[in-house]
């Protein structure tokens, strides 16, 4: 019986319930720090085979099936046969959300009670997520970065995003959607150094249902480690400013 | 000189700032941020706005020059002359850069072929929207000033450039490391912030009059917090490579509310929204065609 009664402890302990997570003056989960997502979502949300540069991994799609309508999947593959020229990452725009996530380079957070700030290394991207209670401002907007405003569910930090333009991709493979793109991330810690990241996506132009894709963020441990600079230069910068 | 539209709206909306006292109980100023600094948080804005030159700004965008026109207006209402503001070089006395003799010729050179670029490295990297550089930054749309424990961060409106500066006393990043918006370490003296800024890549100039810095250069920033609404800027220049000795660029900067023509509390929820300079940049040779029509004077 002790011996049972042992194994149950060291499960509960384990369970993400239990975690011991940071946690901010007024109680909330503190998100601060210097995150990354550590895999091949960028090149690839679905389940994609290695290929020069790129590699393998495995899909980050709950399902694997990104639910395109028949117009939009044919698009899909006509962005994916030319996607060394068309992805909008290689004119190095801002590359939207959720891209900015798991474009493969870090990003810090500040939070505080009514904001939370997250600064990206990828083009110098920052994010003002609004946690005050405010709405969306009135469209229409086009931004490439769109409009976040966030509150709590418990433990989870849930940021609703709208005011998108249709020039951005999901990744390298072609994965698009409209300016009516309506996406929600969900942050939850795990622990002091993992977050669970789900993300919502819904575009009544280009998909038949919502879809959601699923993701760990890690945080950056190293002493001293910061944010450098990737301002990703969409024409030959070196060239002309040695 | 051309502007691409995305730069037009948001010097217009810089133009639109207006400078006011904040509502704050001066005789309680400061106050103290939950980790012990100064706050000064909120969104801050050069008095004198713009970066067109540094010897003789002017109140408005450019340089002052003698015998200037008093601009568009009406004829029998002339829009007034701006008035002529302090040269921002505080130090030498003289109010000019001591640039070593290869160097006042390099910026010459810049600055005669900046209005009608021919080669790429002619173009300001501004007008490709570029970062500017931390200190030219400052002088260009608004900055906010965010605290948080062990960092002040700055995100500027312009281009959505940031900086994020630790007060934690860690060594600079390697020298190796050269970055468009340096590598900041900051600590407080009363209620000035003092930034030491290395590992600049100087790509970014220093004005649109060609003056420049090389990657060798190392500036100390001086934020004099004043009070509640007023800060005095000074940012010491030290590159042997480049300059005959230190000089010293300076301005003031204003706490900025923001609004059309009567702030009101409510400005203080503005909110700065994104400013995708880059994203509506033609390449670059597009600004340097002849069949342009000249329409990047």
């Amino acid at each position: 019986m002790k011996k049972f009664l042992h194994a149950s402890i060291l499960i509960v302990a384990a369970s993400p319930l239990f975690a011991q997570i940071p946690r901010t003056a007024d109680g909330k989960p503190d998100l601060s720090g210097i995150w990354q997502a550590l895999n091949t979502a960028n090149v690839d949300l679905q389940d994609h085979a290695a290929q020069k540069g790129a590699p393998a991994g495995q899909s980050v799609v709950e399902g694997n099936e990104i639910p395109y309508q028949p117009w939009a999947r044919a698009k899909k593959k006509d962005n994916y046969a030319n996607r060394a020229t068309l992805d909008p990452e290689n004119k190095c725009y801002l590359p939207g959300v959720p891209r900015v996530t798991y474009i493969g380079l870090p990003f810090q957070i500040f939070q505080r009670v009514d904001l939370v700030t997250v600064l990206y290394e990828h083009a110098h991207a920052n994010r003002y997520i609004y946690t005050n209670g405010t709405p969306h401002p009135k469209g229409p907007i086009e931004w490439w970065m769109g409009d976040s405003r966030g509150h709590w569910e418990g433990d989870t930090l849930v940021v609703d995003n709208v005011h998108f333009n249709d020039q951005t991709w999901f990744d390298h493979a072609g994965n698009f959607h409209s300016e009516d793109l309506h996406v929600v991330e969900r942050y939850s810690l795990l622990d002091r150094d993992h977050i669970d990241y789900r993300v919502t996506i819904e575009d009544p132009k280009v998909f038949t249902r919502p879809w959601n894709i699923d993701m760990v963020l890690y945080r950056h441990v190293e002493k001293n480690f910061q944010l450098l600079e990737y301002e990703c230069y969409g024409f030959d910068l070196e060239q002309y400013y040695p | 000189m051309r502007f691409n539209s995305a730069l037009l709206v948001t010097a217009l909306c810089g133009a639109a700032m207006i400078g006011s006292a904040a509502e704050a109980d001066k005789s309680a100023w400061p106050q103290h941020t939950p980790d012990g600094q100064p706050n000064v948080e909120g969104f801050w804005l050069t008095v004198v706005y713009g970066m067109g030159c540094l010897q003789n700004p002017r109140a408005g965008v450019g340089c002052l020059e003698e015998g200037e026109e008093p601009g568009r207006g009406t004829p029998d209402k002339p829009r007034p002359k701006p008035p002529k503001a302090a040269s921002r070089i505080v130090d030498p006395p003289d109010g000019e850069i001591p640039y070593q003799p290869w160097a006042r010729t390099k910026q010459q050179y810049l600055l005669s072929n900046y209005f009608e670029p021919t080669k790429p490295e002619f173009l300001d990297p501004q007008q490709l929207c570029l970062p500017l550089g931390p200190v030219r930054q400052l002088t260009w749309h608004d900055v906010h000033i965010l605290q948080y424990p062990g960092y002040v961060i700055f995100e500027h409106e312009g281009g959505h450039v940031f900086r994020v500066i630790p007060l934690d006393g860690r060594p600079h990043v390697g020298a190796n490391i050269k970055l468009w918006m340096g590598d900041s370490r900051g600590h407080w003296e009363g209620t000035t912030l003092v930034v030491d800024v290395t590992n600049n890549n100087s790509k970014g100039r220093l004005s649109r009059a060609g003056d420049f810095a090389s990657d060798q250069l190392h500036v100390t920033e001086r934020f004099e917090f004043q009070d509640a609404d007023h800060m005095q800027y000074r940012a010491v220049f030290d590159d042997p490579s480049t300059y005959t000795r230190p000089w010293t660029f300076g301005f003031d900067m204003k706490r900025a509310i923001f609004g059309a023509e009567n702030p009101t509390k409510d400005d203080a929820h503005y909110e700065q929204w994104e400013e995708a300079c880059y994203e509506g940049m033609q390449p670059v040779d597009y600004s340097l065609r002849p069949e342009r029509g000249g329409d990047n004077k």
